[in-house]
């Protein structure tokens, strides 16, 4: 039981996460617990090639199949569905500024004519049960003219590559330049340029939970009900409304019931999500589908995959100068799942925590026939840190320099913040030679240094990295769903309960406790009196749901301000009943008080729940200009980022930046090439924690993320563009044994620009260990001569570094 | 309850003891336990996260020992003593392991929760206690990627523990 004791705040406590203990019981409803009467259960016929056109395809066996419903094919949903819309971009047109020029491929959730990756969907099969639905897959009839596949983005961008879209003059989906500075002098001065093309791998945030859609379409209203395993329960509920096609417009109720983890993955608008629901409007009963394990490995979005041709530009004393970059981003088959709007951030990123004012960038999303790339945890930064990262540490080799001391050289000073960095973003705030100079400690790195070298002596390689990244959070984009700004709706209730409904949703992050700690410390009362909804269209406020971050950083905001506001109420009422100046009374305990007292009589307090009786209930008691009840809505919008871009494609779109200095010692094993994780440190600054428990688990997690990314996780290919990794037997993921000896240590500089001076904790962990593990390994192989170009850092890949004879480049 | 054509295939009566508790349910010989259990049974605590005995998100005990029920038939489980995390709290009272996995933010998204516990249970339960390594040997089975496994370990190792210092573990009120 929790209780509040006098003054101390509830923010910046570990609160338990006590109001989602049913997950503990096997009694939270997931997409795939929702059960109602009628519901049918659906599977998708999905490509087996990479690219190929339809030659015939029919359900006319499948539908044969007793217990079979419906099939649909595009045929059947020309009819029913407008096309679906882009995200998160709205509009096919390029933007005003220096915002990206996009191509949109008209879609109806199903393929058409084509195939452009395997696992596409290609018909939807609805019957009474899953094993029949399953069934009927088998007899699905289908013919194909194979195609060559676009499996690389650099070449295929070129002119003659194959064309996915055959009304488009070439495979580019988007381009975008953005620089800052003056580049050219800045080449033209440089005592050294430094030149690398690094290969960032394919992989993915795998929620253990699948996706899953249930849908249920009641005529009568014309409503549809949609539940969802989605982190944008308001834009999939826009998006649909928009693509379905009706004589009168079918009003849509999205809900995200408890989400299995997103990571990104369940930030787009998916075919499923508008198939499914239309099945069911045709079906007449509702229809469940429940992605399989091999599904989401085909079929949900992947990410990361750039190649970066990067060179960098610097004085003999390890000064930078200048950085340009040329990037190929591997977009896949380019659906609506927020590819687009990841990849635009890398470019804006590369620069990282140092004072890099000469700088340009050019980007090609290039369309490929590969499972489409969106959002994951990281978001096109991931990319960018180990671009810079891998390139601080080889400008220090080329200089013969320490690369911790030219990092130190060239990080953004913290008396510079906000640092306004040359692609337009506003640094909050950072204090990066400090985590740096702790992280050196705490790794040791002087003493293994020396033990390296100790080391190397014997025939051991042994590598050290360090690293120190960004991750800017809390996104904004002009003309997408993603814009910087947070809605919350806060009322309580004649008994003093209080309703926080947001248009954030919970994937994990413990939005239920944490929102209660900011309101009762608003409001001075027990957080067991605050409940929270989200994740549902018709309770919530219009929301762009949860991503980027921004639940720490707007998301916070916008709970504090909205309980402040209604606080301010309270107190109004309070001091009106008490008969003291409103600005002596304080809500503490559960009670309103007249400061200055003790606060235990009547004359001096009242109870806030008898506040909120007489905002309902007597309300002939109210301050002669006060309105009844108690509850508001409030917006709140992010001071710290920019519309639109420059002409040069400047501007501010994320608005905070935590990072994490972090270092790793790792032995590679000579014969096997298996990297061996000898120490790991991480020094995160995520401002300000709200649950400090909840913000190390966040980083925790995000780690281990990062790890399994750098060491393990990746999607390939074989030369026909069938994917070779579709079960989690053949996509590694980090087990409970494969975690490394962590140490975390947290330092604190609050974010300026928000109220509770946070920043975001759940992803610079993700981004952290790939560059700093590829650092560490090139570190230890790079006096038998091998680099670290590419990833990830499997025995295969660093046993060919050992061993360039084999390698092919 | 899931309708099966009749034409479709051969199904059986069989009974299922989950929890203690005997159910009577009509499968096919191929349906899984999995589906059995949330379908059938009607308890859907368990997930299903990979439908390959990769993940662990299905993890029961039968017959005490820890298995992956999307990878066991139903009519497999006749006659087992099938136990799902709907099991561990008496009402109103979390599970010693329950408790000390809420202590330990020992779970983010929770969809995982249900395998991790019932893993956990097998070596909660076991004579000699396991060391924070076993423990994370024990799990390799079971997926999480929210956590970084960390809090998992740690709430295992603590529930062990304490039922080691003190075997009547004081409950708490759930």
């Amino acid at each position: 039981m929790t209780t509040v004791h006098d003054r101390t705040r509830l923010t910046g406590r570990s609160l338990p996460r006590t109001r989602d203990r049913e997950v503990l019981c096997g009694e939270g409803t997931y997409v795939g617990d929702v059960r109602l009467p009628g519901m049918l259960h659906a599977t998708f016929y999905r490509s087996p090639h990479a690219h190929a056109r339809i030659t015939r395809l029919s359900l006319a066996k499948a539908l044969d199949l007793p217990g079979v419903v419906l099939g649909l094919t595009a045929d059947d949903l020309r009819d029913r569905v407008h096309d679906m819309k882009p995200f998160p971009f709205q509009s096919r047109d390029p933007f005003r500024g220096g915002n990206p020029a996009i191509k949109f491929a008209d879609r109806v959730g199903l393929a058409q004519g084509k195939v452009r990756y395997v696992g596409e969907p290609v018909a939807l099969i609805v019957a009474e049960n899953r094993y029949v639905a399953e069934d009927a897959l088998e007899l699905v009839e289908a013919e194909y003219e194979l195609l060559a596949p676009v499996l690389d983005a650099e070449t295929g961008a070129g002119e003659d590559a194959p064309l996915l879209y055959e009304d488009w003059d070439d495979n580019v989906t988007l381009r975008f330049d953005v620089s800052g500075g003056d580049v050219d002098t800045a080449f033209a001065d440089a005592d050294v340029v430094v030149e690398r093309t690094l290969r960032h791998h394919r992989f993915s945030g795998t929620p253990i939970e699948p996706r899953g859609v249930v849908a249920r379409y009641d005529e009568a209203a014309n409503a549809l009900t949609v539940w969802t395993s989605s982190q944008i329960a308001h834009a999939v509920g826009v998006l649909l409304e928009n693509s379905i096609k009706a004589d009168k417009r079918v009003s849509v109720r999205v809900v995200t019931p408890r989400v299995g983890g997103g990571f990104g993955q369940k930030w787009g608008f998916y075919p499923e999500e508008l198939v499914v629901p239309v099945g069911a409007m045709l079906a007449g009963r509702p229809v469940r589908w429940i992605e399989t394990r091999r599904e989401h490995m085909l079929a949900t979005n992947h990410a990361r995959e750039q190649t970066h041709h990067v060179s960098m530009a610097l004085r003999r004393d390890g000064t930078i100068l200048g950085l340009r970059d040329r990037i190929y981003a591997d977009l896949g088959d380019a659906y609506p799942v927020g590819g687009l709007a990841s990849i635009v951030t890398t470019p804006m990123f590369v620069p990282g925590a140092y004072r890099i004012e000469n700088y340009e960038a050019h980007l090609f999303g290039v369309a490929t026939n590969k499972t489409p790339f969106g959002a994951h945890r990281g978001f096109g930064k991931s990319e960018a840190a180990f671009c810079i990262e891998r390139m601080m540490d080889e400008a220090a080799r080329v200089l013969g320099l320490d690369p911790v001391a030219v990092r130190m050289r060239n990080f953004i000073p913290p008396e510079d913040f906000p640092y306004v960095c040359a692609t337009g973003s506003r640094y909050d705030s950072g204090n990066y030679p400090g985590a740096m100079t702790r992280l050196v400690e705490l790794l040791d790195y002087e003493g293994w240094r020396e033990r390296q070298q100790a080391a190397r002596a014997e025939g051991r390689l042994i590598g050290i990295g360090t690293i120190l990244a960004i991750e800017p959070s809390s996104s904004t984009r002009m003309g997408s769903y993603n814009n910087g700004y947070y809605s919350v709706r806060v009322a309580m209730d004649p008994a003093g309960q209080v309703v926080v409904a947001t248009g954030g949703s919970d994937e994990g992050q413990g939005h239920s406790t944490t929102i209660a700690q900011l309101v009762g410390d608003e409001l001075g009362i027990d957080p067991e009196a605050v409940r929270v909804v989200e994740g549902d269209t018709d309770h919530t406020p219009y929301g762009s749901g949860s991503y980027s971050s921004r639940f720490s950083v707007v998301g916070t905001s916008a709970v504090t301000l909205a309980s402040r506001k209604l606080a301010e109420k309270v107190r109004r009422i309070a001091a009106h009943l008490l008969e003291a100046n409103v600005d002596d009374v304080d809500l503490v305990d559960g009670r309103a008080s007249v400061r200055g007292t003790a606060g235990d009589s009547p004359e001096t307090a009242v109870a806030v729940h008898d506040v909120a009786r007489v905002a309902y209930h007597r309300i002939h008691d109210l301050p002669p200009e006060e309105e009844p009840g108690l509850e508001l809505i409030y917006h709140y919008r992010d001071p710290n980022v920019d519309f639109p871009a420059d002409e040069r494609g400047r501007v501010a779109m994320f608005s905070s930046f935590p990072y994490s200095a972090d270092g790793a010692v790792v032995e590679v094993d000579p014969e096997t090439g298996q990297v061996k994780i000898l120490s790991y440190v991480s020094v995160h600054d995520c401002g300000n924690h709200l649950n400090p428990k909840i913000v190390e688990g966040q980083h925790l997690g995000a780690l281990a993320h990062g790890l399994g990314g750098a060491l393990f996780e990746q999607f390939t290919y074989a030369p026909d563009g069938q994917p070779l990794n579709r079960q989690f037997r053949e996509y590694l993921v980090p087990t409970a044994a494969d975690m490394p000896p962590l140490t975390l240590e947290h330092i604190i500089t609050p974010n300026p620009f928000t109220p509770g001076g946070y920043k975001g904790a759940g992803e610079t962990g993700t981004v952290t260990p790939v560059p700093c593990l590829a650092n560490a390994v090139e570190d230890a192989v790079r006096p038998a001569g091998g680099r670290i170009d590419r990833l990830p850092l499997t025995p295969r890949n660093v046993w060919t570094q050992l061993h360039r004879e084999h390698a092919n480049d | 309850m899931i309708p099966i054509p009749a034409e479709l295939s051969a199904y059986r009566d069989i009974t299922l003891t989950v929890n203690g508790r005997d159910h009577r349910v009509r499968v096919e010989p191929r349906t899984l336990l999995v589906d059995a259990i949330r379908d059938l049974v009607g308890l859907t605590g368990t997930h299903i996260g990979c439908d390959s005995t990769s993940c662990g998100a299905c993890t029961v005990l039968l017959d005490d020992r820890p298995a992956k029920s999307c990878t066991v038939l139903a009519v497999q489980a006749e006659g087992s003593r099938v136990r799902t995390v709907e099991s561990l709290a008496e009402p109103g009272v979390l599970h010693p392991l329950q408790r000390a996995f809420e202590d330990e933010f020992a779970f983010q998204c929770g969809y995982c929760t249900a395998g991790m516990l019932m893993s956990g249970l097998a070596l909660y339960e076991r004579d000699a206690p396991p060391g924070p390594d076993e423990i994370r040997r024990a799990l390799v089975g079971n997926l999480c990627r929210c956590t970084g496994y960390e809090p998992i370990v740690a709430a295992i190792a603590k529930a062990i523990g304490d039922r080691a210092s003190r075997p009547e573990d004081a409950e708490v009120r759930r």
